[in-house]
């Protein structure tokens, strides 16, 4: 593909080397380093005056660091005569400080998602998966676990937290039926894990013969990969959307799912002026 | 919506004469970590006034985290913002916390940055980018109105932003720490360990009526002609040129002659100048010249005070006999390390900057005696 680059900045280099390797690219030429005084300083290796320019950058890890990277790599790009810079981030920082949407930004945003992966998956991996129950951990999620749930043609349900007193724990309360099913809860992220594990109790004392959680971005702050060992999964699965190799030496129950191939894919679309609505209910192959 | 209520001044404040707008006056300091919030404690005491509240934190998913917990609605909103280990963390809690301020209201947002980051990046280098304008670019959106800070290392960055900026001078300060604290202050000499500030040493020269030295030579780092890498193809001749073997003149590269002093310090003290203090190499090896050269005492004053990495150890190894910081970065832990370093306060300027700005009333005052060059 002519006029077209793509860099990664230090967030997730595995993930961009796979869009790239998946796209028949090299990633472009990049420095990213600290001076003594940890300020960031970025220097882009290659002409890229005219290109259409892709910088794929992930929210995780050192996040303040990470951004500020980004920023400085779009500028560098935008003074060098890019022709036009998209920012590719796979995990979007801050999400929960104030809802990302649309609305927030002057630019074309393409919020993707991770649900036709999610679906292929739970198709290949679960065998039982005919008769399991999509699980939302939280009622904010009923409307994301009823897509699922619809599209599998399966039953779903949702936990509820009645909040009694300010320091009080959280009383959960099952709403639906998972008697001898297998329960599949599915979030968007995986932070501290406190919701999902307390969740996945619930479920099995309510009678799910198997646990499964699949969460878009795992995140596994502080106690999270110790309360998922003690807790009772079957396996917890995230998608590469931040790097877990690291996470997985620690806890056996995590799977990955690739997602590469759709950030390349929706890449690829958008250089080439075509719809990336596709991707909404499709996974490239 | 209610009209807002009077203000009525506490005898706290009634005392010091603070004439109040209707809404009053907050001050923040918006870093996590408590080394760093020392300035802005320093200034709301001189001002007589509490620091705001608000809660300034780094979540476990390592996501900055700023809430405040008092009214801003109508008020004249200071942030005092050093500049810590964590540069782009402190940066970004900056941003939250102006941006919160702005959309509850608040009458005006004055950021007060002693240290300006990345004003080393100031320049277009290579393929680089002018990281002060972007940083000045996220602060007026973010919803800054005024920015106080102090010794730009370009003075030029205040025309990266579309708001009224005040560069205070430290200088005055550091004049003060010489007359008063080096006994045969008249027989110094200032020294530019490089050409690029030459003209802050003149400036001090001047003002305490000395002779000045310029060090030329040294090996510098950021503005050379580096090779970089670039595949550029040289210029195509075309067939109906008229000088067929007309080329671009090619730019003579730089070399630098050796090490030479430009001025005398043979049996005087020398006081080396500069805006920043960071990696300590450059200062080092000016000290050693100097020393070869008949300096017998060696002091390096600075605004600002980085010192990253192994600096205090270098500094107590070399034949520096005292540095002379402010307190505009925190060193608390350099000066542990290193006891040659020592801290001047500049605490008062900048809260006078801020009571005046509150008021409305001139800041010529603090501008005084400063001359275009300066």
């Amino acid at each position: 593909m002519p006029n077209i680059k793509i860099f990664s900045g230090s967030s997730h280099p595995d993930l961009s080397q796979k869009i790239a390797d998946r796209l028949g690219l090299e990633l472009g030429k990049v420095v990213t380093k600290k001076f003594s005084n940890q300020e960031t300083c970025v220097e882009i290796g290659e002409s890229v005056r005219g290109e259409d320019v892709y910088i794929v950058q992930s929210g995780c890890g050192e996040i303040n660091d990470n951004l500020m990277e980004l920023l400085i790599m779009i500028n560098a790009c935008k003074i060098a005569s890019a022709s036009r810079v998209t920012a590719v981030i796979p995990c979007f920082p801050y999400a929960r400080q104030d809802k990302k949407d649309k609305g927030f930004f002057d630019i074309p945003v393409d919020n993707l998602y991770a649900e036709p992966a999610v679906l292929k998956w739970i198709k290949e991996n679960i065998p039982e998966w005919k008769n399991c129950t999509i699980v939302s951990p939280d009622a904010g999620g009923a409307k994301r676990v009823t897509s699922i749930a619809d599209r599998l043609n399966v039953d779903f349900a949702l936990i509820h937290k009645e909040r009694k007193k300010a320091n009080e724990v959280d009383r959960m309360v099952l709403v639906g039926d998972v008697t001898d099913r297998v329960a599949i809860l599915v979030d968007d992220m995986a932070d501290t894990c406190g919701t999902v594990c307390h969740a996945a109790d619930k479920l099995i004392s309510a009678g799910a013969t198997k646990v499964y959680a699949i969460l878009t971005h795992g995140i596994f702050s502080g106690p999270a990969i110790s309360r998922i060992n003690n807790a009772c999964f079957e396996a917890v699965v995230v998608t590469n959307t931040i790097p877990q190799e690291e996470k997985m030496k620690h806890c056996p129950k995590i799977q990955v799912i690739d997602i590469s191939m759709i950030l390349a894919e929706a890449i690829r679309r958008t250089h080439n002026g075509e719809s990336v609505s596709y991707l909404f209910s499709h996974v490239p192959l | 919506p209610s009209p807002p209520l009077p203000s009525t001044p506490s005898p706290l404040q009634e005392g010091l004469n603070m004439n109040h707008t209707k809404g009053g006056l907050v001050i923040f300091t918006a870093n996590s970590h408590p080394a760093s919030r020392e300035l802005g404690k320093r200034i709301s005491e001189r001002l007589g006034v509490e620091l705001g509240k608000v809660q300034v934190y780094q979540e476990a998913n390592r996501e900055t985290r700023v809430q405040i917990q008092e009214s801003v609605r109508g008020k004249d909103v200071f942030v005092i913002q050093t500049m810590s280990k964590d540069v782009n963390t402190t940066i970004m809690e900056m941003l939250i916390l102006v941006y919160a301020c702005r959309t509850s209201c608040a009458r005006s947002i004055t950021g007060v940055l002693p240290y300006f980051p990345y004003s080393k990046q100031c320049k277009m280098r290579k393929r680089g980018s002018i990281v002060s304008k972007l940083i000045a670019s996220m602060m007026c959106k973010a919803g800054l109105t005024h920015l106080i800070t102090m010794d730009l290392h370009q003075k030029e960055i205040q025309g990266f932003f579309n708001i009224p900026v005040d560069n205070l001078r430290a200088s005055p300060f550091l004049l003060q720490y010489i007359q008063e604290e080096i006994p045969d202050y008249r027989n110094a000499v200032i020294v530019a360990k490089s050409p690029a500030s030459a003209k802050r040493a003149q400036s001090f020269a001047e003002r305490l009526r000395l002779g000045i030295a310029v060090i030329h030579g040294e090996a510098q780092d950021a503005e050379s002609d580096q090779v970089d890498g670039r595949h550029s193809p040289p210029t195509v001749k075309t067939t109906g040129a008229i000088h067929p073997s007309m080329e671009i003149p090619l730019l003579i590269p730089k070399e630098k002659p050796p090490i030479t002093v430009v001025g005398d310090v043979g049996g005087r003290i020398a006081i080396i100048v500069d805006d920043i203090i960071d990696d300590v190499d450059s200062f080092v090896a000016a000290a050693e010249t100097l020393k070869e050269r008949g300096a017998y005492k060696i002091f390096v004053m600075a605004t600002h005070g980085l010192l990253s990495c192994d600096a205090p150890r270098f500094i107590e190894e070399s034949a520096i006999d005292e540095v002379v910081v402010t307190n505009t970065i925190p060193h608390e832990l350099q000066k542990l390390q290193c006891p040659k370093i020592k801290t001047v306060d500049i605490s008062m300027i900048l809260s006078e900057a801020i009571r005046r700005i509150h008021n409305g009333e001139s800041m010529s005052y603090l501008f005084r005696n400063i001359g275009v060059d300066d």
